[in-house]
């Protein structure tokens, strides 16, 4: 009985302290509402980033680097989280008229943010730094003429498999998507607890960029109106291509990077990853101790002797229409992003620069962990880039395309459906919430 | 428990003050409205948080799902959106969303296994807690307690940990034994996933609200029915759950609209495998809708319905329970 009248009282407690706090966050946010105004001054400008960390020392040293070089202006980090998580909040704070001044989202997310009013147009701004980045790099942050973002990294897209192990298995490493599923045969068959990949029905922008490769554009537009090609020809027949790796089971399916995943990849159970230049990063994170067992080559191609790729990933930095100082973002995230200083500082990151600086860097630069012994990693990252000539246009409801689509490929993966259907279905659902948004679809 | 209730009430009223005849008219009505006035101004911060945190969202909630953002005018292919009226179109399309209502069916299928199971077993702890001759009932009572305080996120992944196959001490085990890995996620399997999670956290909150109410039981009446013959069986089947019956509706109710509200187990584990879709539970689709879609009305519409059916079926519950077991006294 004792201990339920204890338990009673601080719940009271708690909730006199819960009212406190809530009128403290009241009045809080009234106060912090007045005093962005001012321009002349010191200037703080607030960084919605999930690269620029303030807990990594090569991070705060950039940083730092620009608040020595800029007097006057310092630089707040803050990390809200990945593209998803940023783009709901820069919406929120877009709408309570508080916006910060710089944000970090992957290309994706870029239209979605414009349609919504919430980024602001910096082609002036960047005019001076316009020769510093490749032309297709500048069409990720671009919508028509007009440029949202300054680029900070790019996915040159690329293979990342096991060396050995391809090697252990006698499997020559696949050019093209059909000596791709040779190989996933020859590897389970020879041991049927091994895959060459995980297929993830959540890895959205790698379905998109694979059916790009195939000649598909999901989303496309004269200016004035949409065109939806998920479920066109050519993307159908992407849709085939897994349907049936994934019926004879050559593939495992299951999400990347999850425990399971990891666990996979350490004891080899999962070769490879069919991906972009960041991969090797990423894998290293969760399996440091196969590094020296890894090689990145160009993704296969879906005829012999083409070359060509979009881009994967990779993500950008706008400036909200909101920003309390708009010039000084655009400086600073021009300077970061684009310049050949700020873009090889962006490479002691681990990050793959946009910036022609930061890729010429990258030609000294060493291999990255996963693969020591890879001398050429870099140069054939850098051809990658040179073959990136499909181009890559989302809509503004990337979101409602990606949640659909994955749900319904997870679903169709386990009941053995069609996948067509499921890229159908997404393109249905896509021209429905155009139309219903007020756009006018072909 | 009850002593301390009375006593504020007996303090506020001196015994003999309202049924002396002398007092003139005027002066008493004077202090019945000091008196109420008083009783509003202790009742004014209640009420204040009341319509400031709960009637005033709710009518922005309400506000906003006839609300939407539509293309302005001749924006072209990159025309931005403004919010506006749309009428009831959010509505329709909650609720003719074939994934709202698959959310809200298989939160129900959730609910068949999970709210049965937590409050048998919660109740049976508590019988046995309260049985004579027990021992070491305080250490076992706070230890069947203590998973109630891992918040729900963490003990998503304690147990999503030891479901996923490679990282599963059963899947180890039952590999070791030359059998294969156990898959939980998959569909039917899942369900009960999910609801062991449910059950881990819950029995020991729900069995604390039965074994007070087990604890408030006169003992004379155990006396009396042991001197008319009856075991420790009968005296739990026969007296102690008709009389912990208002403990377990209570308690039952609070499953029901713990079942509508089913989030965050799902949202954590849906990384870690692909059977849990992004709008698995209906809550899911409301969060999807909101902060991925960016379709605050469509949410907001989507959170009413659900709000309206959470209510409905706990009104429909206790109406029915009520008669059952308040009836007799009342």
């Amino acid at each position: 009985m004792s201990a339920l009248f204890r338990s009673s009282r601080s719940r009271r407690s708690a909730r006199v302290i819960a009212a406190i706090a809530a009128g403290t966050v009241v009045f809080g946010i009234a106060g912090c509402a007045a005093g962005s105004e001012s321009s002349d001054g010191p200037v703080e400008l607030e960084f919605w980033t999930y690269s620029v960390k303030a807990a990594d020392p090569a991070a705060v040293a950039i940083i730092d680097k620009y608040e020595e070089d800029n007097p006057g202006i310092t630089i707040k980090l803050s990390e809200v989280g990945g593209t998803a998580e940023t783009s709901s909040k820069l919406l929120a704070a877009d709408r309570a008229d508080e916006a910060p001044d710089v944000v970090q989202v992957e290309y994706r997310a870029l239209p979605s943010l414009v349609v919504s009013g919430a980024v602001r147009d910096i082609t002036d701004d960047v005019a001076d730094v316009r020769g510093n980045v490749e032309e297709n790099i500048w069409a990720l942050n671009s919508l028509g003429d007009q440029v949202y973002g300054v680029p900070q990294d790019i996915g040159p897209m690329m293979l990342t498999y096991r060396t050995d192990l391809f090697e252990q298995y006698g499997v020559a490493v696949p050019t093209t998507w059909e000596e791709y599923a040779q190989a996933a045969e020859t590897i389970h068959t020879l041991d049927p607890s091994v895959y060459i990949a995980s297929f993830s029905p959540t890895q959205f922008e790698f379905f998109a960029a694979q059916a790009a490769q195939a000649g598909s554009e999901w989303w496309s537009t004269d200016g004035e109106s949409w065109t939806v090609g998920i479920a066109d020809d050519a993307s159908l027949q992407t849709a085939d291509y897994w349907q049936d790796l994934v019926d004879r089971d050559l593939v495992t399916v299951e999400p990347l990077l999850t425990p399971e995943w990891n666990a996979k990849v350490n004891d080899g159970k999962i070769l490879s990853w069919a991906a972009a230049a960041w991969a090797p990063s990423v894998i290293y994170s969760v399996a440091p101790d196969t590094a020296g067992e890894w090689a990145s080559v160009p993704l296969p191609q879906w005829n012999a002797g083409d070359s060509s790729v979009p881009f994967l990933g990779g993500s950008t930095y706008l400036v909200p229409e909101k920003s309390a100082h708009p010039e000084e973002a655009a400086a600073f995230a021009s300077w970061l992003g684009a310049t050949d200083e700020g873009s090889e500082l962006l490479l002691t990151l681990d990050l793959y620069p946009a910036g022609n600086g930061g890729r010429e860097a990258t030609l000294s630069n060493d291999p990255p962990r996963l693969m020591p012994e890879q001398a050429d990693f870099y140069e054939i990252a850098d051809q990658v880039i040179e073959d990136t000539t499909i181009p890559m246009v989302w809509g503004p409801n990337v979101n409602v395309a990606q949640g659909v689509f994955g749900d319904a490929l997870s679903q169709a993966a386990l009941d053995k459906a069609s996948f067509r259907d499921v890229y159908i279905a997404t393109q249905e659902a896509v021209i429905e919430d155009l139309e219903k948004s007020g756009y006018t679809v072909e | 428990m009850s002593v301390d209730q009375k006593a504020p009430g007996r303090a506020v009223a001196p015994p003999g003050a309202s049924t002396s005849r002398n007092a003139p008219p005027p002066a008493r009505r004077r202090s019945r409205r000091v008196g109420s006035l008083v009783g509003m101004g202790f009742v004014a911060p209640a009420m204040l948080f009341f319509l400031a945190f709960l009637l005033v969202p709710i009518g922005y909630a309400i506000f906003l799902s006839f609300r939407g953002l539509r293309v302005d005018g001749a924006g072209g292919a990159f025309g931005r959106r403004v919010e506006g009226f749309v009428g009831f179109a959010n509505y329709t399309a909650a609720l003719t969303d074939a994934e709202f209502v698959a959310g809200l069916g298989r939160v129900l299928m959730y609910g068949l296994i999970a709210v049965p199971s937590v409050l048998g077993l919660a109740l049976l702890f508590a019988l046995l807690l309260d049985t004579p001759r027990v021992r070491f009932t305080a250490f076992a009572r706070t230890a069947i307690f203590l998973p109630y305080a891992v918040p729900g996120v963490i003990a998503s992944l304690l147990w999503g940990f030891l479901y996923l196959p490679s990282t599963s001490p059963v899947s180890f085990i039952a590999r070791e034994l030359g059998g294969s890995s156990f898959d939980f996620f998959s569909p039917p399997v899942l369900y009960f996933a999910l609801a062991n999670i449910a059950l881990w956290s819950g029995v020991g909150f729900n069995m604390i609200i039965i074994y007070t109410s087990l604890r408030s039981i006169p003992t004379e009446l155990y006396e009396a029915a042991r001197l008319d013959g009856a075991g420790e069986w009968a005296i739990a089947w026969r007296i102690k759950i008709p009389l912990v019956a208002p403990a377990l509706v209570l308690t039952g109710l609070f499953s029901v609209i713990g079942t509508f509200q089913l989030y965050s187990e799902p949202a954590t584990l849906r990384p870690l495998t692909s059977t849990i879709s992004s709008t698995w539970v209906p809550l899911m689709k409301i969060y999807q809708e909101a902060f991925v879609n960016d379709n605050l009305g469509g949410a907001a519409a989507a959170s009413v319905v659900l709000s309206v059916g959470t209510l409905v079926i706990s009104l429909v519950i206790l109406r029915f329970f009520q008669r059952r077991t308040f009836g007799a006294d009342s």
